[in-house]
């Protein structure tokens, strides 16, 4: 068995309506002028008038709300936040929403805490003390960003990502509200839930850091959203299908936030840094064929997911590996994903422009995870297949 | 038992390590064009080791305090140093685990992790005979 460490900071509260809970947690763990970080169809649809009621009633808040944050959040819109929360003298967070919320939020917080520049405080474990108090409610099934310890803002005029890893940055408590997820639109749920599928198989096959805790995690997450997933696509008001596939995408966050993801996650971030394609749906373009690539390396913990998952009982390891990658192709497909990039509406590039982009995902964080050292040839090869 | 008994000989392998791959242009190349200046700060001794590549034409190895602001700093125990540089360091389980810390843009300095490899395999002579040279100062 490897050596590894197993960590996750945040608490984790599932229930229907648990998000009108907020107050009395928040109370818990610190604060009372709370910056509520959201974005504005969440507002416009309505979802968070009655948690901001409820803070606003419970008559221990004062209550800021920030709502201007982007589906892509970057340094400006950080230092926007920043700029309100520090105004209104907050401290305490609340970030209701998708990846994007939330990662804003865990950067907001790192600004509220320690003060000057957000890019200042870029690197792995370099925090040295707790942030603000901070709950975060996802409104998505994918990201896992609600209990990871990384925060990724793009600086849109630098064009690059910053990087922030920390088990501070894990907010204090994550609310699982599966009823402030039917509204999400099928399309949406289906790629943020194979953003949580990719986390589950790459965190599976992190082979450095896996334990049996993630493995534990991934399992069951893998379970749920092979189960659950179409339904809640289908049916965005089941509140079953919601509620397996928000919890198994937090499963899913807590391993992949102990193991690391992989090369998928690493084409992914490179693809969307250039082309603005959605992350949940650019892994689901990827992951079969990022699952070939690593098949000699993870062949046998693929073909155990698929035994697990009852997918086969076939004892070759080879062959139950592939029927995962089939199940996998038909999962996105039963749920209309895109299968090509080229459907993504990503243009053809030369080969010194899939050079670029091989470069640019050779040097993300995700790759150093994947189970086998993939060189800027095979990068170019997994992206040309997915293309 | 610590791999360096002192700060002195912490530098002393350090520098004539580092002063290797400046010497290997396959290595030195790809870190001068990078354009960083990344500082390692080393606890158990105590030691600071920055590299220099701002200009990209040349690589500047000192030691001890220096006045060029790193991009990058990279914070371990020196054994941590020690083990990385015999390749028995697992760095994703020491990144996550916090034996690494580091305080910039991290993923530049990874990215450069496979262009220094090829000193892994000289690190163990170059351990050794700094220390005895060291020793031998000493004496």
């Amino acid at each position: 068995m490897n050596p590894f460490m197993f960590h996750t900071p945040s608490r984790i509260y599932f229930g229907e309506e648990t998000s009108l809970t907020a107050p009395d947690l928040m109370r818990e763990i610190g604060g009372s002028k709370v910056l509520i970080i959201t974005d504005d169809v969440l507002v416009k649809t309505g979802l968070m008038a009655p948690i901001i009621d409820a803070f606003k009633n419970d008559g221990n808040f004062e209550v800021t709300v920030f709502s201007d944050v982007p589906p892509d959040s970057d340094v400006k819109c950080v230092g926007s936040a920043t700029a309100v929360g520090r105004g209104q003298g907050c401290d305490c967070i609340l970030s209701i929403g998708g990846g994007s919320v939330l990662d804003t939020a865990k950067a907001v917080a790192i600004c509220l805490t320690f003060g000057g520049n957000l890019e200042e405080y870029q690197g792995l474990n370099n925090l040295s003390t707790k942030l603000l108090p901070h709950i975060a409610i996802p409104t998505t099934s994918g990201t896992g960003s609600e209990v990871s310890m990384v925060a990724m803002i793009k600086d849109s005029a630098e064009r690059k990502k910053l990087l922030f890893g920390s088990r501070f940055i894990a907010p204090d408590t994550a609310i699982l509200d599966p009823k402030l997820l039917v509204t999400l639109p099928p399309k949406l749920t289906a790629a943020t839930g194979l953003d949580a599928v990719t986390h589950a198989i790459e965190a599976f096959t992190s082979l450095s850091t896996v334990s049996v805790f993630t493995d534990v995690l991934c399992i069951e997450a893998l379970k749920l959203l092979f189960k659950w997933l179409p339904i809640a696509t289908k049916s965005g008001d089941d509140l079953d299908a919601r509620a397996n596939t928000l919890v198994a995408s937090t499963m899913a966050g807590i391993a992949f936030t102990n193991t690391g993801v992989g090369v998928v996650h690493a084409l992914a971030h490179a693809t969307g840094g250039e082309f603005g394609t959605h992350h949940g749906m650019t892994n689901s373009v990827f992951l079969p064929h990022g699952m070939s690539f690593n098949m000699d390396a993870a062949g046998d913990r693929y073909a155990e997911i698929a035994r697990q998952l009852k997918f086969t009982e076939n004892s070759n390891n080879e062959i139950a590996a592939k029927t995962l990658i089939d199940k996998v192709e038909e999962l996105a497909s039963s749920i209309n994903l895109p299968r090509r990039l080229r459907d993504m509406g990503v243009p053809a590039l030369d080969g010194q422009g899939v050079e670029d982009l091989a470069n640019i995902a050779s040097t993300d964080p995700a790759i150093m995870f994947n189970p086998k050292e993939a060189t800027i040839e095979d990068i170019i090869g997994i992206y040309e297949r997915a293309y | 038992m610590p791999a360096f008994k002192n700060t002195d000989e912490l530098n002393a392998v350090m520098e004539l390590l580092w002063g290797t791959i400046k010497d290997d242009p396959g290595m030195s190349s790809k870190l001068i064009a990078s354009k960083l200046v990344v500082r390692f700060v080393y606890r158990e001794p105590e030691g600071r080791l920055t590299v220099d590549c701002s200009d990209g034409k040349t690589m500047l190895v000192s030691t001890g305090d220096t006045s060029n602001k790193p991009i990058i700093e990279m914070f371990m125990k020196a054994d941590v140093a020690h083990e990385f540089w015999l390749g028995k360091v697992n760095v994703p389980v020491a990144i996550l685990s916090g034996k690494i810390v580091s305080k910039g843009p991290t993923p530049k300095a990874l990215a450069l992790l496979p262009v220094i490899k090829p000193a892994f395999p000289m690190y163990l002579d170059i351990y050794e005979t700094a220390k005895k040279k060291i020793a031998s100062c000493a004496e």
